[in-house]
């Protein structure tokens, strides 16, 4: 069976979480979370659901802002500070915008902008953002497109897409700002069953490439194969980490071994 | 020549009527309480009272009070604002307050997904405004603005009690020296359909373009 060769304990960091906390109102969602993503890792995060693994990932790209703790991408510590009222924002709002263009996030709802078609949808941020001249933006657009499989929808809007369709033009445009870490958010989640197999494909195929990623979800097969590491949460807290085998064939926690027989169901 | 300046006074009162819709939605959405309790105080006022009063108010209180704005900022003598002036800002001032809602409802029904998706990409505030919300808000907010944009067409009637030579005004003076009351009355309503139906043939199209990638069944 296919697996995620090792990653070097040597590769340098890419993504570093720190002793991370993140509370919405009374409920503490994240109680001090470290992680470390080496360049090459496949990192997929599981748990059951508001065991924190979403908020996790929100928190590297600063769509939440963690209350404490630290997110350094590639070596460089995003900085925080605290308003008057004590809740935590980002220092400098530049630093946040620029460390994203760094961070490709896909999202479980797909999110396309609506009003554009799939081509101008893929070329938009590289455009507007890093300011690549436009017919080069739409070459590799075209390209990525084509690598996702649903070039011949460039000129179609959103609307028009299967959602396993959109959901790869969303990876095609995540993937054009040439990222340095990807970031899905239960990428299958919200498609039908039958839809989610073309989507796992191409994220298989951007982990055999070599790409850094960091994933939340719920297929744990999937989970499995292209993972090089596997971080099972538990109610804020890293409960389990470790190898895709270790974790999901003999796993130290009784927890992550409950989980395991209730998502598994038989699969081996 | 009475239709185009009906014309012109409802065309720069809807634009004016925009901007201030526009930043009295930011203010309602805005987490500033002085901001909020402000456009609600504006929006309550100004849609509470009839219109005929806003333009009365306008008309007889406005160049006193253009005249301390401008003493305040060091210019003595006296702001004459002209009718035109003055009609421009009353209604424009009334659609404002229709826009104000109209805008608001609109950039509330934007996903808010479509603006994280933009975030996450590193896109700046100033250009998730410009390349998202505002392409985003303006299909939602069409429909309400085309009956906004009726509403102050019809509304530039009453600036007629000014004496500017809109429409209504000169419709009144040539009936009462025609003494052909109907005949003018009937074709002023005859012109004021004109223009509604043109206009509402514009803003079916606009709805049109703005709705590309939106449902098409």
């Amino acid at each position: 069976m296919h697996r995620h060769p090792p990653v070097s304990e040597s590769a340098p960091a890419a993504v570093v979480v720190e002793d991370l906390h993140k509370r919405f109102g009374e409920l503490e969602v994240l109680k001090g979370v470290s992680l470390t993503a080496r360049e090459g890792d496949v990192i997929t995060l599981i748990g059951s659901s508001g065991s924190g693994k979403s908020t996790l990932l929100r928190c590297i790209n600063m769509l939440e802002i963690p209350d404490d703790g630290r997110v350094v991408i590639g070596g460089e510590a995003i900085a925080l500070k605290k308003t008057r009222g004590g809740a935590s924002v980002p220092a400098d709002t530049r630093q946040v915008e620029r460390i994203r263009t760094s961070l490709g996030m896909v999202f479980q709802s797909f999110n396309l902008w609506t009003h554009m078609t799939i081509l101008q949808n893929v070329i938009e941020a590289p455009v507007h953002v890093l300011g690549v001249p436009k017919a080069e933006a739409v070459d590799r657009a075209r390209m990525l497109l084509d690598k996702v499989g649903i070039l011949a929808k460039a000129d179609a809007y959103p609307v028009q897409l299967s959602g396993g369709q959109q959901q790869r033009a969303a990876i095609a445009r995540a993937l054009a700002m040439q990222p340095k870490v990807m970031l899905f958010d239960e990428p299958t989640s919200a498609l039908d069953p039958e839809l989610v197999g073309e989507v796992l494909r191409v994220i298989r195929q951007l982990a055999d490439e070599g790409n850094t990623m960091i994933l939340v979800t719920h297929e744990m097969g999937f989970a499995r194969e292209v993972a090089s590491k596997v971080v099972f949460l538990h109610q804020g807290r890293i409960e389990e980490e470790g190898s895709p085998d270790k974790v999901l064939t003999d796993p130290d926690s009784d927890r992550v071994r409950q989980f395991l027989s209730r998502h598994l169901s038989g699969a081996a | 020549m009475g239709t185009a300046m009906t014309v012109a006074v409802a065309v720069s009162a809807f634009a004016f009527g925009i901007v201030v819709g526009s930043l009295g939605a930011s203010a309602k959405l805005s987490h500033s309480l002085a901001l909020n309790v402000l456009a609600d105080f504006y929006t309550t006022i100004v849609r509470g009272i009839p219109e005929l009063l806003v333009i009365y108010l306008l008309f007889f209180g406005g160049s006193g009070v253009a005249t301390s704005i401008a003493a305040a900022f060091g210019y003595d003598g006296r702001i004459d604002l002209d009718a035109f002036t003055i009609g421009v800002l009353a209604v424009g001032l009334i659609s404002g307050a229709y826009s104000t809602e109209v805008i608001r409802g609109a950039v509330q029904s934007v996903p808010f997904g479509q603006i994280e998706a933009a975030r996450a990409c590193g896109m700046s505030r100033w250009l998730i405004l410009r390349r998202v919300l505002v392409p985003q808000t303006l299909r939602f907010a069409l429909p309400g603005l085309g009956n906004v944009w009726q509403l102050t067409l019809k509304d530039t009637a009453l600036v007629s009690v000014t004496a500017l030579a809109e429409l209504m005004r000169v419709t009144h003076l040539a009936a009462g020296a025609t003494r052909q009351p109907f005949l003018f009355y009937g074709t002023a309503a005859v012109l004021y359909l004109v223009l509604t139906t043109i206009s509402t043939a514009l803003f079916n199209r606009a709805e049109i373009s703005a709705n590309r990638g939106v449902r098409r069944a």
